[in-house]
């Protein structure tokens, strides 16, 4: 069968899998079987996931279950092309926020409707789900515009278009040339209408930013507002403990910290995971859940198999929506499987190195 | 009163008279040196052939002007090869007159036992301290070697000038014969298991991409000869899940030959050359031209500390400044002519 009509039926069972959770109808099939034909799809279209699958003696005719094919390490986005069809069709193509000694890690995307429809999907659920359809999006990143190849600000951008009343970017997106415009941003709050609600969409560096500029100002929104933040600092902030990013942040937006809600997700994914805050009361801070095309699977990093429940392991994230590049990606941050979701437990910061040989690690944080 | 050189280089010296006092006692303290760096027994063997004795009066000229001057120095020693402590003593003694030694916690055997050394041939300049405030330090220099954030941590507390030697890797560039460089590289990866900031962890290979496949198809055969004499020590946790990442995206980016105490990958042309961690792991690139190599090298060259090549006429253009330049299966064993770091 042709690469793209084969590539364009399995978005098209992503897709229904997205509607069905919209509408909250079963499943239209099950999660492992999309899973082995993704992989055998990928096997044949990408050459580095045929080598893998090859060297851990891999046959992808015979994967019978989403567990049993190898996942993609987050580095080989950097070192090879992870994408099943032709460089030029890629319709968007993401890159890591590193510079990763030289190189950022590249996700080449040919059909973004997928991309959309599964964040959109799950996102208005997680943050927007009782809202309606009067809310303000205010943005604490750059535009899509400014930032083509973020991933964050092309689902930033799409949560603008899809959650919030149609506004300008100026009114929008409050980084400009990389810097947070502070004054823009009160200026627009306090022109926010009583009993319309704001969306803030920040990373963390951006809102303790923010917050150190506020020097203890309080920028109050309207009732029913929340905030999503996701990202760790990057060493663009100081660094701020989560506990009390959350209650800065409520307090400096006037909202309840269960309106502070997370989000996850990695410029390797199409999907994200979200803290379910704002629609369970029993979820607690820390703990992530996924949408039903995506499973998280605590591996152990030496081994690559999963964990005993309840044992912490590597993220192995299982997402369906990664329908053109890597269903199985395998991520650097530690998770451990709870009763309402996955906790994420950052990355591992491993041992002091024994010698002078420069760590990876080291590397990194110096060159970014 | 200001020591002459000659004086400076005599108290060098008896630096070198105490490494070989320890060399010659390295059976007696091998099995502590295992235990604290994961070291095999086989692998401490062969790091104490790494430990200076010896030196030509021209390469300690060279360590004396490079060491400056100070009343006092205090060396702090944190995260380093075994013997590594040999040398900052060297140039520390070559600096000052009087010498404090702050050991690694989790690794003081050399330095205790050089200090020991010392102290029995009646050099009482040196002295061991376990724990100090490097802000309580007045007077002289501080010469730390260790990771950024204790050079970072060190500079921000201190209040006297600081001399930092940080981390960082080898590559090594091979022009000629696949199998005899194959040898030399292997020689150089094999101690320490790769843990010093000597030890090549990137090799380019000039010409085809094939070349670079052969070469690393021999290196592959190379270590796993090594691994059979001299056993590749413990790895912590963290250094074999890093390991396993490396491995697993160095096979989806092109071929990886894995062997039991190494792996040896090809990068592909384009894309990052994804640098290996310690552990007797390596990354192979063909650079066609000599623009490729520095290209290729260039995202990482201010960590390059050393640079090993069996053509070091032609390659020395090529070098990241203040990169050690060596022959192959040289790499370990620097000149006594300074520190192995050059880039302070």
């Amino acid at each position: 069968m042709n690469a793209r009509i084969e590539s364009d039926r399995l978005h098209a069972r992503v897709r229904a899998m997205v509607r069905a959770y919209e509408r909250a109808q079963p499943m239209p099939e099950p999660f492992d079987a999309l899973a082995v034909d993704l992989a055998r799809f990928q096997a044949k279209r990408v050459p580095g996931y045929a080598r893998l699958c090859a060297a851990r003696g891999v046959v992808p005719a015979a994967i019978s279950r989403a567990r049993d094919a190898p996942a993609v390490p987050t580095d080989a986005f950097k070192m090879a092309r992870v994408f099943a069809f032709d460089a030029p069709d890629a319709f968007a193509t993401f890159r890591t926020s590193g510079t990763t000694v030289g190189a950022r890690g590249s996700h080449a995307i040919r059909d973004l409707s997928t991309y959309d429809a599964g964040a959109l999907a799950f996102g208005r659920a997680m943050l927007a789900r009782d809202l309606g359809a009067a809310a303000v999006v205010l943005v604490l990143g750059p535009s899509d515009a400014e930032a083509p190849d973020s991933s964050l600000a092309h689902m930033c951008a799409l949560f603008a278009r899809a959650l919030g009343e149609a506004d300008t970017p100026e009114r929008t997106f409050f980084v400009r040339g990389g810097a947070l415009d502070v004054d823009g941003l009160r200026t627009r709050i306090r022109q926010l209408r009583p009993g319309v609600p704001a969306i803030v969409l920040a990373t963390s560096f951006a809102l303790v930013h923010l917050i150190d500029a506020l020097g203890g100002e309080a920028l109050a929104l309207p009732d029913r507002s929340r905030v999503m933040q996701t990202g760790g600092f990057k060493g663009k902030a100081r660094e701020v403990d989560a506990a009390e990013l959350r209650g800065l942040v409520a307090h400096t937006f006037g909202v309840p910290e269960r309106a502070v809600v997370g989000e996850y997700g990695m410029t390797e994914l199409s999907s994200q995971l979200w803290e379910a805050m704002l629609v369970d009361e029993g979820a607690r801070s820390g703990v992530y859940v996924e949408p039903p095309w995506v499973r998280v699977v605590p591996v152990d990093e030496e081994t690559l198999t999963p964990v005993a429940p309840g044992r912490i392991g590597i993220a192995r994230v299982e997402d369906l929506a990664n329908v053109d590049s890597a269903f199985a990606v395998l991520a650097s941050d530690r998770v451990r499987r709870v009763d309402r979701g996955v906790e994420l437990l950052g990355r591992a910061t491993g041992a002091a190195p024994r010698g002078c040989s420069i760590a990876i690690d080291e590397m990194l944080s110096r060159v970014e | 009163m200001r020591r002459t050189d000659e004086e400076r280089i005599r108290d060098v010296r008896r630096v070198l008279d105490a490494g070989r006092a320890v060399y010659t006692e390295r059976a007696r303290l091998r099995g502590e040196v295992a235990r604290v760096t994961g070291l095999s027994p086989e692998g401490v063997d062969l790091g104490f052939e790494s430990l200076e004795r010896d030196a030509t009066e021209a390469e300690l000229r060279t360590l004396v002007a490079r060491a400056g001057d100070a009343p006092r120095v205090h060396v702090v020693l944190s995260a380093n090869v075994f013997v590594a402590p040999l040398r900052a003593l060297a140039v520390a003694r070559a600096a000052a007159p009087r010498v404090t030694v702050r050991p690694s916690s989790r690794d003081p055997v050399v330095a205790r036992a050089l200090v020991a050394e010392l102290a029995a041939v009646g050099d009482a300049s040196f002295a061991l301290e376990s724990e100090r405030d490097v802000a309580t330090i007045a007077e002289g220099e501080i010469h730390v070697y260790g990771r950024a954030e204790t050079i970072a941590a060190a500079r921000a507390a201190a209040r006297v000038v600081v001399r930092a030697h940080g981390p960082g890797l080898g590559v090594a560039v091979v022009t000629g014969a696949l199998e005899d460089a194959a040898d030399a590289v292997a020689g150089d990866v094999v101690p320490f298991d790769q843990r010093g900031c000597l030890s090549p962890r990137v090799v380019l290979v000039a010409g085809e991409p094939s070349r670079a496949r052969a070469f690393a198809a021999a290196l592959h055969e190379r270590l796993g000869a090594w691994g059979g004499r001299v056993p590749r020590g413990e790895l912590t946790g963290e250094e074999r899940a890093e390991a396993t990442r490396w491995i697993e995206a160095a096979r989806f980016a092109g071929e990886c030959h894995v062997g039991e105490d190494h792996a040896v990958a090809v990068a592909p042309m384009e894309g990052h050359l994804g640098v290996p961690p310690p552990g007797r792991h390596v990354v192979v690139a063909a650079a066609s031209t000599p623009s490729d190599a520095v290209r290729r090298i260039e995202p990482f060259a201010p960590f390059v500390v050393a640079l090993g090549t069996d053509d070091v006429r032609r390659v020395t253009p090529l070098a990241p400044a203040r990169a050690r330049l060596s022959a192959l299966g040289r790499m370990q064993r620097p000149p006594l002519d300074g520190p192995v770091d050059l880039r302070c």
